[in-house]
């Protein structure tokens, strides 16, 4: 095996290397064994025959036994300073992207942990790309991670394209092997098999399931990243806790309030309904949610329907059925169709989609408005209001649009989507955004 | 609060009345309802020989090539939950998920009837890597006697990467382990697998077994 494989990882392996450090993989702490791949606590029935602990928690990556040894060989960054930029990339970014770029690139240099908070639609990759140029010139070790792998497959490419360095691209079922290499674009999970590697981590969607829900991978980030290196998170849509570090000066922040095409984001606007769970068992749907889509029907504007539950389209499309409206689809993650017909709606082949949550970020679809049935529904957190919002608007000929959310009563997680909503429009007031 | 050892979500007991009376700890099941839900056991008719699904009472194909009168029965039908179930349990080697199937083991056993219960074994190299047998995984506490054994070099690579074709070429890896001869005369034997493929296995198990002197063979699978 070539030793490359193990600069800065953490890879559990039959036999031992001639070079490089091995551990163990389960450690025994007070009488609990802690996996040292993902640094979660064994489960007290998690044992093979024999009373040999394994570890269940990243049981995806390989098993590890307390048998098993983890090697790794320290990074020793053997990338050449290149003596021009590796940017290739010959777009424009706007005067407002090329301010907080270049804020980006100045927290860069200073070594600093920073987040890009920009609105949705901002162009958050690009704003990256002067930073990352200059981090790949020094030649450090960067990986641009998101917790979702369809992020990650959309960005490959456009890296590529942008930028002369080679990349290893890593993901669950990745057709290529691992190589060593400056640029890594992986997803969330595959960090766990790094350990202090890295002297830039960005992550983008940092807000996204499951990375902000989950322990384990929040601490495969900060593991990854070695202890002379540094951070930048990218949201439209910073979760409590960033907002705490943020307060504390603990995180640097870049803002960028305004869209592309310089227009303010559409307000999220609330309508009380009575119960809408109960009128949908009996395949009904709240009066002033049906009259707006009968509206829609009537001036050919198209609209995206978000409901909380898989199991809600059906009766959600029954009802519009029975009030005669039709012309609506739906669309749900595990749909085997689920490509075909989020293309027919963007082709403007049907007029409605009716969706749960997993079109609520990462799809631009030209002119529509969002509705959401049943905003008070744990389901829809503030990030995911706050992106669903962020659907309406992205085009330079349709910056505006209705984003309705229909509730039983005004949530604190509704009220804190409109407060972020409304803060970053004050911000891009400042900079002279307009109303759509 | 537990969660579902399959997906991880949480399970909430049901408290009843009876419950509440009989004043015990709380039973959360490990599996949840809708991990249960997934699990469809195999529902008539099926072939009375290896208990495939399928449309009609008769002996399937299959088993007519095969020209015997070798009784199979089977829990599940190998279908795309199966194969996940099996894909986690078995090759990556979650030994936890035993729990799941325990219960409809327990069950099936208790409607078998037998002397000898003998679980397929596995090789001392899977031993070393998997480091479970993951037919004697399921059992709780029924007894069993692990009267064959195989050894590596029939087996070189998996039968689960083989053809059809292949695997019913493979030729005998069992052999029988000296306790057998005490164990097994004059007993009705019944074979327990993980999966009635094409058969083959259970078939060169049971030679043996009957050449141990045993008076009848069936087969338990836990999917088919």
């Amino acid at each position: 095996m070539d030793k490359s494989q193990l600069f800065g990882r953490r890879l559990p392996l039959d036999q031992a290397p001639p070079e490089g450090h091995g551990i163990p993989a389960l450690r025994q702490v007070n009488g609990r064994w802690q996996c040292q791949r993902c640094q979660q606590w064994i489960g007290v029935n998690d044992y093979l025959p024999h009373r040999i602990p394994y570890c269940r928690h990243c049981l995806n990556l390989g098993r590890l036994t307390s048998h098993t040894k983890l090697y790794t060989i320290p990074e020793p960054n053997q990338f050449a300073t290149l003596t021009h930029s590796p940017l290739t990339w010959q777009g424009q970014l706007s005067p407002q992207q090329r301010i907080a770029a270049q804020a980006v690139l100045r927290l860069t240099q200073a070594g600093r942990n920073q987040l890009l908070w920009a609105v949705t639609g901002a162009g958050k990759t690009e704003i990256g790309f002067p930073a990352l140029a200059w981090a790949l010139q020094r030649g450090w070790r960067v990986a641009w991670t998101s917790p979702r792998v369809d992020v990650c497959l959309e960005l490959a490419p456009r890296l590529a394209r942008a930028f002369a360095v080679p990349q290893a691209v890593l993901y669950g079922d990745q057709p290529r092997p691992y190589t060593y290499c400056p640029l890594t674009i992986c997803t969330t999970h595959q960090l766990l098999r790094f350990e202090a590697a890295f002297d830039w981590v960005i992550v983008d969607e940092v807000d996204a399931f499951p990375l902000a829900t989950s322990p384990l991978l929040q601490l495969a980030v900060r593991r990854a990243q070695k202890p002379t290196g540094s951070h930048l998170y990218l949201t439209a849509t910073p979760g409590q806790d960033l907002q705490r570090q943020i307060r504390r000066h603990q995180l640097a922040v870049t803002y960028l309030p305004l869209r592309h095409h310089g227009y303010l984001l559409p307000p999220l606007r609330v309508k009380l309904v009575a119960n809408w769970q109960s009128q949908l068992d009996q395949q009904r749907l709240p009066g002033n949610l049906l009259r707006q889509v009968r509206q829609y029907q009537q001036t050919g504007q198209r609209y995206l329907l978000f409901v909380p539950h898989v199991k809600d389209l059906a009766r959600v499309q029954q009802a519009l059925r029975r009030a005669g409206i039709e012309g609506g689809v739906t669309v749900h993650a595990a749909d085997p169709q689920r490509q075909a017909k989020v293309q027919a709606f963007r082709e403007r082949r049907v007029s409605g989609l009716v969706t749960t949550t997993i079109l609520e970020r990462g799809v631009t679809f030209p002119a529509v408005c969002v509705l959401i049935l049943g905003g008070d529904d744990l389901v829809f957190s503030t990030a995911a209001l706050v992106q669903i919002a962020g659907r309406v608007g992205r085009q330079r000929d349709h910056p505006g649009g209705d984003v309705i959310c229909y509730a039983t009563s005004q949530t604190r997680t509704i009220q804190r989507a409109q407060a972020m909503i409304n803060a970053l429009n004050r911000r891009g007031r400042r900079l002279g955004g307009r109303c759509p | 609060m537990t969660t579902c050892v399959w997906c991880g979500r949480m399970v909430t007991p049901t408290v009843t009345l009876a419950t509440l009376w009989h004043w015990q700890p709380l039973s959360t099941p490990a599996v949840c309802a809708a991990c249960q839900n997934r699990l469809q056991p195999l529902h008539a008719p099926q072939c009375p020989r290896c208990a495939r699904q399928q449309t009609t009472t008769q002996v399937c194909h299959d088993c007519v090539r095969w020209g015997d009168a070798w009784v199979n029965h089977a829990i599940f039908p190998y279908d795309a939950v199966l194969k996940a179930y099996m894909q986690q349990y078995k090759f990556q080697g979650d030994y936890r998920l035993r729990v799941v199937m325990q219960p409809y083991i327990r069950r099936a056993l208790a409607r078998e009837t037998y002397d000898v219960l003998v679980p397929i074994p596995v090789t001392a190299g899977t031993w070393l890597t998997r480091g479970f047998n993951q037919v004697t995984g399921w059992l709780t506490d029924q007894p069993f006697q692990q009267v064959l054994t195989v050894d590596d070099a029939h087996k070189p690579r998996p039968q689960s990467s083989k053809t059809r074709q292949e695997r019913l070429r493979s030729p005998q890896p069992f052999q029988l382990a000296p306790a057998a001869e005490k164990i097994l005369p004059n007993q009705h034997v019944l074979l327990l697998d993980d999966v009635y493929t094409t058969g083959r296995t259970l078939r060169h198990a049971a030679a043996q077994i009957y050449l141990g002197g045993a008076k009848a063979v069936t087969s338990l699978t836990l999917a088919r």
